[in-house]
């Protein structure tokens, strides 16, 4: 990442037709989507692909839609228009699909406080009819960064950050191709933030499309192939990583500012 | 199932589920226990019953052997009856705790013997007696209260909600967590009931029918907390409303309905038919002593050849009175019996309404210690007490004197321990019911989610 020099930021309009995924398929796709609570519509005219092994971080203020987003994913909400798909699977309409090719890690991770990390991630794994053995479940948490004498200590006691590495290690242990997270980055200090993002590295080495929402802008830039800003419910515009250096971060945070006002 | 071993481990951390099944278990275990030690009490006194009435009977023969004087030994000598409890009445002591189970009868007026002793114990009328019926009726809805308000509703105030519903369908999740919090509180109720059954001997019908009404009163208090959750209110507001369905349905509206039927079917005290029966006895005193005779063979024909009364006390006239005493008051008791018979079938129609009044007449049916149970000891007294009356009055009304072997032939009474009470097919039917709104709540269970 370089905020000094402006030639790292390719950007150009969603119709403008960014680049979308990077494998054969996108793992994550949604099409002209509409959505709303009731009467109220929050999503306009949505269009998001990503592709195996890509990060793309979604920007966007309060309001912009971004909760909404995931919730499309997710299946909580029903698109009034236009079509969503994880993995090729309707998240509505083959909600059992959908659920096994999606792990989502939520802003503040709630587990099972009486439970050890291991035991969180059994009973998730169980849950999700995933679950082979605690020796897979060791390996996920060592591969999240999880320390091992962690495993067995109750997560009443964790940090953040160590609940977000339980989460992670669902995910890996779920081998599932697409992520969502919800402001993964806030609340943690800058060491941890940056664990966080090494860990992100390491599911996109493993080909999994991550989603994230989030207001961290320089945690995007560090991480992100893709960013997008949503605003008003509407893909603003997207940037691509580009080069070395990434991403411009004084031209993102000045768009970013331009579309919050 | 390895679901059931992390479901289970969920559960069994969590402090304060794992203290309210405990808590549960030994509360079901000290009902049975208090239950068992109460009827063991009832048998070792019946038992003491029949010793110490050959001892009375003895000290009356040898007091009046040589008068053969059949009056004083049918006034002087009392009889024992006793209602054994049944195999399964240590689950419900219902009647038992407030009418006798043994009482003791001579040939005088029945009527103001059977109910002398009717405010027997009146203290444990107000409260009810701690035993499994209070256990399962009372207390088992508050424990699947406490682990169930918060099915849905404590996840999404941890936050969790959205997590665990992003990997598994609600449905299935929440369906699956009450199976399990139903089968360990079952377990918790049933354990000690079936270890108790077996320790009394109780046939399988009555086990069976006792797990039934458990499992269905359980499916309804379950299913009810089901449809409480779908409502997706906050946790306080479940338990609230939770809270007074258990205030309302197990307290408030079977006292009202108790009241109403009080009202509606009113029915004298026993202790009323005491009292007009000992009136007319009395009154025998003061009236001709040959208007009484005359009446009394009027009614019993078969003695009208005895002999005049001669002056003076006679027995015959005197056990005469009395059996008119009993007689003058035969409509109050009938009307007594049917208001209290009328009441026990407007409760059981009310069961249908009222799980818990259904749950609760099924268990003391069960255990034979119902108001059926008391009418039907009151029976035997009754056809015992004929028994007396028809082995003294040949001797008193044709003046034949008794001698020590004739009393040795007098009536004993003879009943050994009940069986459990058999129960209607309309009675598990009403219970049935219960199972229905256990569907529901089942049903409504899949909709249960992020709203």
């Amino acid at each position: 990442m370089n905020a000094d020099t402006g030639n790292a930021v390719t950007a150009s309009a969603v119709d403008g037709g960014v680049e979308a995924g990077k494998g054969a398929g996108n793992v994550l796709e949604a099409s002209s989507v509409e959505a709303g609570y009731g009467e109220r519509s929050i999503l306009r005219q949505l269009d998001l692909r990503i592709g195996p092994g890509e990060i793309y971080a979604l920007l966007g203020g309060n309001g912009a839609g971004k909760t909404t987003t995931l919730s499309l994913f997710l299946g909580f909400v029903e698109p009034t228009a236009g079509r969503v798909r994880v993995d090729g699977f309707d998240p509505v309409a083959q909600p059992v699909q959908a659920r096994r090719r999606l792990a989502y890690i939520p802003e503040n991770v709630a587990l099972y406080e009486h439970l050890s990390a291991r035991e969180n991630v059994a009973y998730l794994l169980d849950l999700a009819g995933q679950y082979e053995g605690d020796e897979a479940i060791d390996r996920a948490l060592a591969a999240a960064g999880l320390q091992g004498s962690a495993f067995d200590r109750r997560v009443g006691g964790f940090s953040k950050g160590m609940r977000q590495k339980v989460a992670i290690a669902l995910a890996l242990a779920r081998s599932v191709p697409a992520l969502l997270l919800d402001e993964p980055t806030s609340g943690l200090d800058p060491q941890a933030t940056s664990e966080f993002n090494r860990l992100l590295d390491v599911l996109r080495d493993r080909g999994i499309a991550v989603l994230m929402v989030t207001h961290d802008l320089l945690s995007a830039a560090d991480v992100a192939d893709r960013i997008g800003f949503l605003d008003g419910g509407r893909l603003l515009e997207e940037v691509a990583a580009d080069g070395e250096d990434r991403f411009n971060v004084r031209a993102l945070h000045r768009r970013y500012a331009e579309q919050a006002a | 199932m390895s679901w059931l071993i992390h479901e289970l481990r969920l559960i069994l951390r969590s402090r304060l589920s794992l203290c309210a099944l405990l808590l549960l278990l030994a509360l079901a275990a000290a009902a049975v226990g208090i239950g068992l030690h109460e009827v063991a009490r009832q048998h070792q006194a019946i038992e003491r019953v029949g010793p110490l009435q050959e001892q009375d009977a003895a000290a009356v023969a040898a007091r009046y052997a040589d008068t053969g004087d059949p009056g004083s030994h049918a006034y002087y000598t009392f009889y024992g009856t006793w209602d054994a409890p049944s195999d399964a009445a240590f689950l419900a002591l219902g009647l038992r705790d407030v009418a006798p189970f043994v009482l003791r009868v001579r040939a005088l007026g029945l009527q103001s013997q059977l109910y002398e002793g009717e405010t027997f114990n009146p203290e444990l009328a107000l409260s009810g007696r701690f035993d499994f019926a209070f256990v399962l009726i009372y207390l088992a809805p508050l424990f699947v209260i406490a682990l169930l308000h918060d099915l849905v509703s404590g996840e999404r105030q941890s936050g969790r909600l959205r997590l665990l519903l992003s990997i598994a369908d609600g449905g299935s999740l929440w369906r699956r967590r009450v199976a399990l919090r139903y089968a360990l509180l079952f377990a918790c109720l049933a354990v000690p009931v079936v270890a108790g059954m077996l320790l009394s001997g109780a046939s399988m019908a009555a086990m069976g029918v006792v797990l039934a009404v458990v499992a269905s009163y359980l499916a309804f208090w379950c299913g009810l907390s089901l449809l409480v959750a779908a409502r997706n209110w906050p946790t306080v507001a479940n338990a609230t409303a939770l809270m007074g369905g258990w205030v309302l349905l197990t307290l408030v509206l079977p006292t009202l309905a108790n009241v109403a039927l009080t009202r509606a079917i009113p029915v004298h005290q026993g202790v009323d038919l005491m009292l007009a029966q000992r009136q007319a006895v009395h009154g025998a005193w003061e009236i001709p002593r040959e208007d009484t005779m005359r009446r009394f063979y009027d009614s019993h024909p078969e003695w009208r050849h005895s002999a005049p009364l001669p002056d003076g006390f006679h027995w015959k006239w005197y056990l005469a009175f009395h059996q008119l005493g009993d007689e003058s008051v035969a409509d109050e008791v009938s009307a007594y019996r049917a208001g209290l018979q009328a009441r026990q079938e407007w409760t059981a129609r009310l069961g249908w309404l009222l799980p818990g009044v259904s749950a609760q007449a099924l268990l003391h049916r069960v255990a034979d210690t119902d108001l059926r149970a008391q009418l039907d000891y009151q029976d035997r007294i009754a056809g015992f007490h004929r028994e007396i009356r028809q082995f003294y009055y040949p001797y008193l009304f044709e003046d034949r004197p008794i001698g020590a072997r004739d009393f040795a032939d007098r009536p004993v009474y003879e009943a050994s321990p009940g069986p459990s009470g058999s129960v209607g097919l309309h009675a598990l039917l009403a219970l049935g019911l219960c199972w229905g709104i256990g569907l529901w709540g089942v049903l409504c269970a899949g909709r249960l989610g992020l709203r």
